[in-house]
């Protein structure tokens, strides 16, 4: 036998679904909302005009997701993305409006500025050691804060025809341009991740940091280049935000860190590091569009998206935590940890704290008043 | 048996500030033979081997190889000249699959179109054919991430980086059987055989007597940072071994 793989060796289905789980998980959610559409509003949803606009929605945070794909599993977070949009963006109006610039200079200059911010980020967390978490949340306020001081109240609206080609043009009988560039950014960013030394050393610093270092990979120099990444990719966001919307202001794309980070996580790649899935995090960033489109072709109070958002998050991550451990501490099913001392403790405490508010409030309408205060 | 060794230390010293970790100590290993070192916690093994393969500086002493004296800044310097290391917390990146990790730092490239892109399917095959011909290992797949396998198997993937390159002549293992059950151990300790039967020589640390004895041709003893002797399996019992671990025979005398 000439083979190093054992030929007798069949892993169980599930294991053999495993590596694939992160693209059939999203593309399962999303053939469900599909199908959820179908029966709950199909005439709205499936409407050409309705499928283009999810897809433009979506485009938009594709180079992000991409890039936080990469800083992600290097077991980094990059919480500034919407503040780098929103600064670039705004200097790129500037240039454009007040001095004149071409649109093709003065995108490169944004998308260079977002790669400067990039580094500052990484720069801070791998030389002067701030954790991540904190590094970015800080810059992110730095960032909103220069955008806010340049831009004061302003909108800075009617960009040139470039621009809204870019953020929402159309090739006719094709597929808007912005849904162009952001596949084009992710097939960029699979091919970066399983065929460049970049991508490699990033899943290798992200699943054991110690070991990276000891076969010789510069650690601290790639984490610095996903940074950069992210910051380019947020720039490049703001450019396709400022021509879709054809204006731009300081307070622009504010959730737009939670949005990319929950598509990315939705997609399969791991908090934890190393875990890396493209595909998962074209198909994360797809679904998260769908949802909200179907809140809004639902008529669903435009506030549900912020609990919508926060559900899908933590259900799949949950269900990602939940796919590692089994079979490894044969915990049972689901209701089993209630029958242990800790879970009867923490049973306890649930009831006791829903006991004490229902108390509370049958106590508060027992002598409540007047509603109306007078005077 | 060569008569030269192919590596040497004579007179080897290591201190750290006012701690000498090792006192004069000589070790010599020939090429197609195991030898082991045995000791007790403290005795020196740690800091021995890594003094051989450049990751610690000797304070005094030389080291020849092949009859030559060398110097090694640092591990590097050592791994070119065909001595290398497998450390107990094996360097793996659990996420990546084998041919990955058995490359990682040190991959095979090709040029499409004037880029320079990963060559995926040349580090598979390389590392297929290194873990069968080199190692006799057949892992369950290629494609799933190394945190799949069993301890022998990661072991294997760290051994075949080392033994990837050429010149390799000088193999220094930490613990290769610590961590693992009775029928991992037995497959490590043929892994070990096979590469002392390729010309290699092997030399590695291990607690475990039994396995010293099934594996190693000479066992050389440390205690309290120095040499106390250096025996052949053949001819001396676990229980003499022992003894000389713990000090008994010395203080007999």
């Amino acid at each position: 036998m000439n083979t190093a793989v054992d030929p007798n060796y069949k892993p169980p289905l599930s294991e053999r679904l495993e590596p694939y789980m992160a693209v059939i998980a999203p593309m399962a959610m999303i053939a469900a909302s599909f199908a959820f559409m179908a029966v709950a509003s199909p005439d709205r949803f499936y409407r050409i005009s309705n499928l283009e606009l999810l897809l433009q929605d979506a485009a938009l945070y594709m180079p992000m997701a991409m890039a936080m794909t990469f800083v992600i599993t290097q077991r980094g977070i990059d919480l500034s993305i919407g503040s780098m949009a929103a600064l670039s963006a705004i200097i790129m109006a500037f240039l454009i409006k007040q001095y004149g610039f071409s649109v093709y200079i003065a995108v490169p200059i944004a998308i260079a500025l977002g790669a400067l911010m990039g580094l500052v980020n990484g720069l801070i967390i791998t030389r002067l050691k701030v954790p991540d978490l904190l590094g970015t949340l800080a810059m992110d306020l730095v960032y909103r804060g220069f955008a806010l001081v340049l831009a004061k109240g302003l909108v800075l609206a009617r960009v040139p025809g470039l621009l809204t080609e870019i953020g929402r043009g159309q090739i006719p009988g094709f597929v808007p341009i912005p849904v162009l560039i952001g596949t084009a950014t992710m097939i960029a960013g699979y091919v970066l991740l399983t065929r460049t030394y970049f991508g490699r050393y990033t899943i290798a610093i992200g699943s054991n940091p110690e070991a990276a270092e000891l076969t010789g990979i510069s650690v601290n120099r790639h984490k610095v280049y996903a940074y950069v990444l992210c910051g380019a990719c947020a720039a490049l966001g703001g450019v396709m935000l400022t021509g879709k919307l054809n204006a731009i202001q300081a307070t622009s794309a504010p959730y737009f860190n939670l949005h990319v980070i929950a598509a990315v996580v939705v997609g399969g790649t791991s908090l934890f590091g190393g875990r890396a899935s493209m595909l998962g995090s074209f198909a994360g960033v797809l679904l998260l569009s769908m949802m909200i489109n179907a809140l809004v072709t639902l008529r669903i109070e435009f506030f549900w998206q912020s609990v919508a958002s926060g559900v899908v998050i933590v259900s799949s991550v949950a269900l990602y935590a939940w796919m590692q451990k089994k079979d490894r501490d044969g915990a049972g099913g689901w209701f089993a940890a209630l029958q242990t001392p800790d879970g009867q403790k923490m049973l306890r405490l649930s009831a006791v704290l829903i006991g004490v508010l229902i108390a509370l409030l049958a106590v508060g309408a027992m002598f409540a008043g007047d509603p109306n205060p007078s005077g | 048996m060569a008569d030269t060794p192919l590596v040497q230390m004579r007179g080897i010293t290591k201190r750290f500030g006012g701690v000498t970790a090792l006192q004069d100590v000589d070790l010599s290993a020939y090429a197609g033979e195991v030898l082991a070192i045995v000791g007790d916690n403290g005795a020196g093994k740690s800091t021995l081997i890594k003094v051989l393969p450049g990751v610690y500086q000797p304070t005094e002493g030389e080291m020849f190889l092949d009859g030559e004296p060398v110097t090694f800044s640092n591990h590097a310097d050592a791994a070119r000249a065909g001595i290398d290391a497998v450390y107990q917390t094996l360097a793996l990146a659990d996420h990546l699959d084998p041919a990955a990790n058995m490359f990682l730092g040190n991959e095979l490239t090709k040029t499409v179109l004037g880029i320079t892109i990963l060559d995926n399917k040349k580090m598979r095959s390389e590392t297929e054919r290194v873990l069968m011909e080199r190692l006799g290992v057949r892992l369950k797949s290629l494609d799933a991430p190394t945190d799949s396998l069993s301890g022998c198997h990661r072991q294997a993937v760290v051994i075949a980086r080392a033994v990837y390159h050429e010149g390799l002549r000088v193999l220094v293992m930490d613990e290769p059987t610590a961590a693992l059950g009775p029928q991992e151990t037995a497959r490590t300790l043929k892994l070990i055989k096979s590469l002392k039967a390729q010309g290699l020589a092997v030399i590695l640390i291990s607690h475990s007597l039994d396995d010293v004895v099934e594996v190693a041709d000479r066992v050389h003893v440390q205690r309290r940072g120095q040499c106390v002797g250096v025996v052949l399996t053949a001819e001396s019992s676990t229980q003499d071994v022992l003894g000389m671990i713990v000090g008994a025979k010395e203080d007999a005398a």
